[in-house]
């Protein structure tokens, strides 16, 4: 092996070792709170990600900036470099790594947690909450509690929650950032997302606890979002009831 | 005087418009008042397909092929001076630069959309667009640069510089070529007005049902869209025909410059998959104008086939923009390097696997969208699969400087830098590409995010590499290379604060198309906003620096880079039939550094020697 | 789509000129690709018992039968023969006036059974429109055609025009013979 090649190794490994251990050390800090089970699921594949992607970006950087360092001629080179073509052990190799990181991400990161959030999905759920959307609101039924609100999605902790989206008009998305769950709610379809909530919180605290829509349906796209609230179990059945009260007293 | 004679095809094509406009218009209103449906619809529609053909025929159809099937006699080629430029004319090399300076100009357009929209983006609240505004200018802004991002390489470079170097005196058809190129003035006028008509909120994706509902701008938005496509489906048929069939005696296949490959490519793309989108947008003008029933959820309408329609080609459509751009890149990293640009059959493999694998991906951008999720992971695997061929081309890029003379001139400066930032662009499409980080990445700033990595940071730097590298052959002057420098420096840096700060954003929860976020984001918001001011001036150095070195920088020779490739055998700018004798192909384009190798030779003698590689 | 430009050298024009027919039928047969398809998606194989069955018949069968007479008129032309040549262009284009008024005669009744805002109208107006707005192009090019071979501009060895109309309309022709089965038979 030649020198250049043994020095972009070691400035390849260095690049590398200081991007993984900024990752691992700034990563957990990086997302914004995260408060169900599945958020999890999808923080950690994100982590998982960087940690794949660090040695590729390290990599390419180090050959860069090695070669602009040490190759480059002042002003306009006086005779051409070497002839080489191609280079079949290196192709050899590069392609073994690129099929074989491929092969990794798909399987892990990828199918593992789409296995994971899928197992998730097949619970029986401890609560269905309908959302059908409008523009630019949500309207968020109960069929339970047989309760129905426009003003705030109210959920109690630790349960699995299954969200039935439908929309009346557009394509909008339901999307609370701090479950980092999001489905497109499509006339004439019900489609569904999970959520297994783990933290209690509120809007007025943290604003990822919010219902945003994230599907562009005009002028009022961006204001389209009602306060999330996480309650425990006992919380949830006064507001519940609190709110049958309320609507049967206005019929 | 001279200035209004030298407009007139222009003047006519506008004056036959003009009628066209009023014939469809009547139509229109005939149509409405037979249907009974009271909707300017049909008015704008039939108002346009006629003022376009108005247009075409004004402009120079009628005197390109008409006079001809008719029996007239056929007007010769326009002159010398700058009137060429304003005429319908079939000469590769002023078509090639009509598409250039038509898209400089509509890229500025675009570019000064996105600071009115950074403007806004500011502080959280209204600044200085109401939400409909903000609406329309983020979608024009997308709209506008999605067609630079198709249309400058294909359009303007490959048009200029194909044929020469493939050693052809013209495209395949000329005529068709000229004709691609005038109806895109008529998208441009199209786009402009939509403000008029109440703009259009729908971004650049145009999804139903919205589309179906809202304002009339949105109308003029699919119609332009769509005669774009047109222009579209006619150039890749042109250039695959040209280079089936046009190659210099000894040009094989083997032999191609990788940009000629590139071009080959992306052509394949844009004359298939463009057709999807024009459904696309079809079923949404039936919709709105006809009152079909495709996205009605009420009769069976399903906006998830508009989803699916659309991505079959606008996926595609991505790879028409980058693969023109590898191209670019390569060619500029081998000559400047001064060695054989590395592993060149396994690079064209890459494209052509590129190609193939484009067609079965489109669905990464529905994970969310409510399809069945069966089809999560078929997605996902194929799009993955992708890096393997893209990483075969960013090996060729880092094999071909490695050991190489590095000449770090204004064009290698920004191809090194293309590979820097499509390597960004490209990672963080894995993460978009992986299901469970997509779920919360979709319709995100990481999303904006990732794609303004590959088309401004992939394709833009590519299109900046090609600007200043055939600079001196297309105007025969060359662009001043310290100022080249500094706009490279500038745009560099404050391109990557400017988007490496919106993946930030997208990890903090900033979701894409909103007037309005949340006051937690007003920090980074405010530092992107800031950032891209600066880089929006840097801007400024380069027009200034290619207005100021077209009108008197000093004169280029025929090859001031000492390159192989045929388009520096012939002079600057090179003339009417673009070589004075027709060359003959001996040798590969890149053989820098093998002792004797010679790429073409000038003068056919008996035809040359045939060295196989 | 007949390019010559006199200025330069020769290259072999007639199999350029093919090579672009084909390449814009390549592309064409994806718009149809994506009629078909979201007849499936919208409607799986749903297909309303108001469809005029023997008239579709009739006009799919007219328009194979223009095939025929196109493919003679292309080898009239290459022979020689004007007048062959004109007269089958003549029967093709009325085959294909009357596959249209069939077309009409269609609309007409489907306008009253599963008009254009019906999900199977929406999906039978477009499919047939698009289809339609193809034979009239196609009548177009074979009038022009006919236009210029009035003239003499077509001889047994440069007829490249009557080629390039003729393949065209057997494309149109091939297209309907798969439109015609995703609307009337399938179920
Ligand atoms: C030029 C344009 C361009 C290019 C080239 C790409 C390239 C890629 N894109 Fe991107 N993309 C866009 C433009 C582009 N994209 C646009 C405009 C949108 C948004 C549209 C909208 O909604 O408005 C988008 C959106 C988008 C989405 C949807 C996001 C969402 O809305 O939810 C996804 C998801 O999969 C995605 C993925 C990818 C992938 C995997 C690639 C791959 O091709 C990248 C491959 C490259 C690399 C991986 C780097 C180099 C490889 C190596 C160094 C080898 C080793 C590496 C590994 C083994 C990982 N893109
Ligand atoms: C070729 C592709 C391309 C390019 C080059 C750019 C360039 C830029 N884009 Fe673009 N962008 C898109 C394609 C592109 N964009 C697309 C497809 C979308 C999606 C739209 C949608 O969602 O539908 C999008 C969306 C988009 C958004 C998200 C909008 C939203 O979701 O709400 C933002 C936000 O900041 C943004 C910003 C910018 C900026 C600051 C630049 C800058 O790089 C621009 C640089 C400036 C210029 C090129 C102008 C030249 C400068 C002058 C003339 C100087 C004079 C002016 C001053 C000094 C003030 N873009
Ligand atoms: Cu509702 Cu966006
Ligand atoms: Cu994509």
């Amino acid at each position: 092996m030649n020198r250049h090649a043994l020095i972009v190794l070691l400035l390849w490994l260095l690049l590398a070792v200081v991007g993984e251990f900024l990752v691992v050390r700034l990563a957990p800090g990086m997302f914004p709170v995260v408060a169900a089970e599945e958020g999890e699921i999808v923080d950690n594949a994100f982590t998982f990600l960087m940690i794949l992607a660090v040695p590729v970006l390290a990599f390419v950087l180090a050959t860069l900036l090695y070669s602009l360092a040490s190759f480059r001629s002042r002003g306009t080179p006086s005779q051409d470099g070497p002839p080489i073509h191609t280079n079949r052990p290196v192709l050899f190799v590069w392609f073994l790594a690129t099929i074989g990181l491929t092969a990794l991400m798909i399987v892990h990161p990828g199918i593992t947690g789409m296995r994971e959030l899928a197992d998730r999905a097949d619970r029986e759920p401890d609560l269905v909450v309908k959302v059908e959307t409008m523009r630019f609101g949500w309207r968020i039924t109960y069929p339970e509690q047989k309760i129905n609100t426009f003003q705030e999605l109210v959920l109690p902790v630790g349960k699995h929650v299954r969200f039935e989206v439908t929309s009346l008009d557009v394509l909008h998305a339901f999307w609370v950032p701090a479950f980092r769950m999001k489905i497109d709610a499509v006339p004439g379809m019900v489609t569904t997302v999970h959520a297994t909530p783990n933290r209690t919180g509120g809007f007025q605290n943290d604003p990822n606890f919010r219902l945003q829509c994230a599907e562009l349906c005009g002028i009022g796209h961006s204001v389209m979002q009602v306060p999330v609230r996480v309650v425990e179990q006992k919380e949830f059945d006064a507001w519940a009831a609190q709110q049958s009260k309320l609507a049967r007293r206005s019929n | 005087m001279a200035a209004a004679s030298g407009l007139k095809p222009i003047l006519k094509g506008l004056s036959f418009a003009l009628v066209g406009l009023l014939i469809g218009a009547g139509l229109g209103l005939l149509f409405t008042s037979l249907t009974n449906r009271p909707s300017t619809e049909p008015v704008i529609v039939l108002g346009y397909v006629f003022a376009l053909l108005g247009w075409l025929l004004g402009v120079g159809l009628w005197d390109a092929w008409g006079r001809e099937w008719v029996g007239l006699p056929v007007q010769g080629e326009a002159g010398h001076d700058w009137r060429r430029f304003f005429r319908f004319t079939t000469d590769h090399k002023i078509i090639g630069v009509q598409y250039l300076v038509t898209f400089v100009v509509v890229m500025l357009l675009a570019g000064i959309a996105s600071v009115l929209m950074r403007v806004e983006l500011m502080a959280p609240g209204k600044n200085i667009l109401g939400p409909n505004e903000f609406n329309t200018t983020m979608s024009l802004h997308g709209i506008m640069m999605i067609a630079v991002a198709v249309a400058t390489i294909i359009g303007g470079f490959a048009n200029f510089l194909l044929p020469l170097m493939i050693g052809a005196d013209d495209v395949a058809f000329p005529r068709i070529n000229a004709l691609s190129y005038w109806i895109i003035p008529p998208v441009a006028v199209l786009l402009l007005l939509t403000p008029f008509f109440g703009g259009f909120d729908s971004g650049w994706t145009a999804y139903p049902p919205l589309s179906v509902i809202n304002a009339h701008g949105q109308l003029l938005f699919l119609l332009a869209f769509l005669t774009f496509g047109v222009s579209s489906i006619l150039g890749g048929l042109n250039f695959l025909t040209t280079i089936i069939k046009l190659r210099a005696p000894g040009m094989t296949w083997g032999r191609l410059p990788i940009f000629v490959w590139s071009i080959f490519a992306a052509a394949l793309i844009s004359l298939t998959a463009t057709q999807f989108v024009a459904y696309g947008l079809l079923m949404i003008i039936l919709d709105r104008v006809v009152g079909m029933s495709f996205f009605r959820a009420s009769e069976g309408g399903n906006p998830l086939l508009y989803e699916h329609i659309f991505w079959f080609y606008s996926h595609p459509a991505v790879y028409i923009m980058i693969l023109p751009a590898f191209g670019i890149a390569l060619e500029v990293l081998t000559h400047f390097s001064r060695k054989p640009l590395f592993a060149y059959k396994w690079v064209v493999g890459a494209f052509l696997g590129i190609v193939g694998l484009s067609f079965i991906v489109w669905a990464h951008h529905l994970y969310t969208s409510g399809m069945p999720n069966s089809l999560h992971i078929p997605f996902m695997v194929t799009t993955e699969l992708i890096s393997i061929p893209t990483g075969v081309v960013f090996l060729a890029a880092l094999g071909t400087i490695w050991m190489g003379r590095l000449w770090l001139t204004t064009p290698m400066l920004f191809a090194i830098a293309f590979v820097f930032n499509f390597l960004i662009g490209g990672v963080t499409g894995i993460f978009l590409a992986d299901v469970p980080t997509d779920i919360q990445l979709q319709d995100n700033y990481f999303v904006v995010a990732h794609f303004h990595y590959t088309i401004m940071g992939g394709e833009i730097f590519a299109i900046m590499a090609g600007l200043y590298y055939w600079f001196p052959k297309v105007t025969g002057r060359m662009y001043h290379e310290k100022l080249g420098k500094v706009h490279f420096w500038s745009m560099f840096l404050t391109y990557n604060v400017t988007f490496l700060a919106m993946f930030w954003a997208g990890i903090q929860g900033m979701n894409r198309r909103v007037a309005d976020y949340i006051p937690d984001l007003a920090g980074i918001n405010l530092f992107v906003s800031i950032a891209s001011f600066f880089l929006a001036a840097s801007f400024l150095i380069l027009v200034y620096n290619l207005v100021r070195s077209w009108a008197r920088g000093t004169v280029a020779s025929a090859s001031p880079w000492r390159a192989r490739t045929l388009e520096w055998q012939t002079s600057s700018p090179p003339p009417l039939e673009n070589f004075p004798h027709p060359p003959v192909v001996v040798g590969h384009p890149y053989d820098y550094g093998v002792p004797g190798s010679v790429h073409a030779a000038p003068a056919p003698v008996g035809g040359g020697s045939e060295d196989e590689r | 789509m007949v390019e010559a430009t006199a200025s330069h050298p020769v290259h072999d024009r007639l199999s350029i000129n093919r090579l672009g027919l084909w390449l814009f039928i390549i592309s064409d047969s994806f718009l149809f690709a994506a009629l078909l398809s979201s007849r499936f998606f919208l409607q799986g194989v749903h297909r309303p018992a108001e469809l005029n069955q023997p008239l579709g018949l009739v006009i799919s069968i007219i328009l194979v039968a223009s095939s025929l007479t196109a493919y003679r008129s292309e080898m009239a032309a290459a022979h020689g023969d004007q007048r062959g040549f004109r007269n089958n262009i003549l029967m093709t284009i009325g085959l294909g006036l009357l596959f249209i008024i069939g077309v009409g005669v269609e609309w007409r009744e489907a306008f009253t059974h599963f008009p254009p805002s019906t999900g199977f109208g929406t999906i039978f107006f477009t499919l047939t429109g698009v289809h339609a707005s193809h034979v009239l192009s196609g009548l177009i090019l074979l009038g022009i055609v006919l236009f210029l071979g009035r003239k003499g501009r077509f001889t047994s060895g440069s007829y490249w025009g009557v080629e390039g109309a003729v393949k065209y309309w057997h494309f149109v022709d091939v297209a309907w013979v798969f439109i015609y089965p995703t609307l009337y038979l399938v179920s």
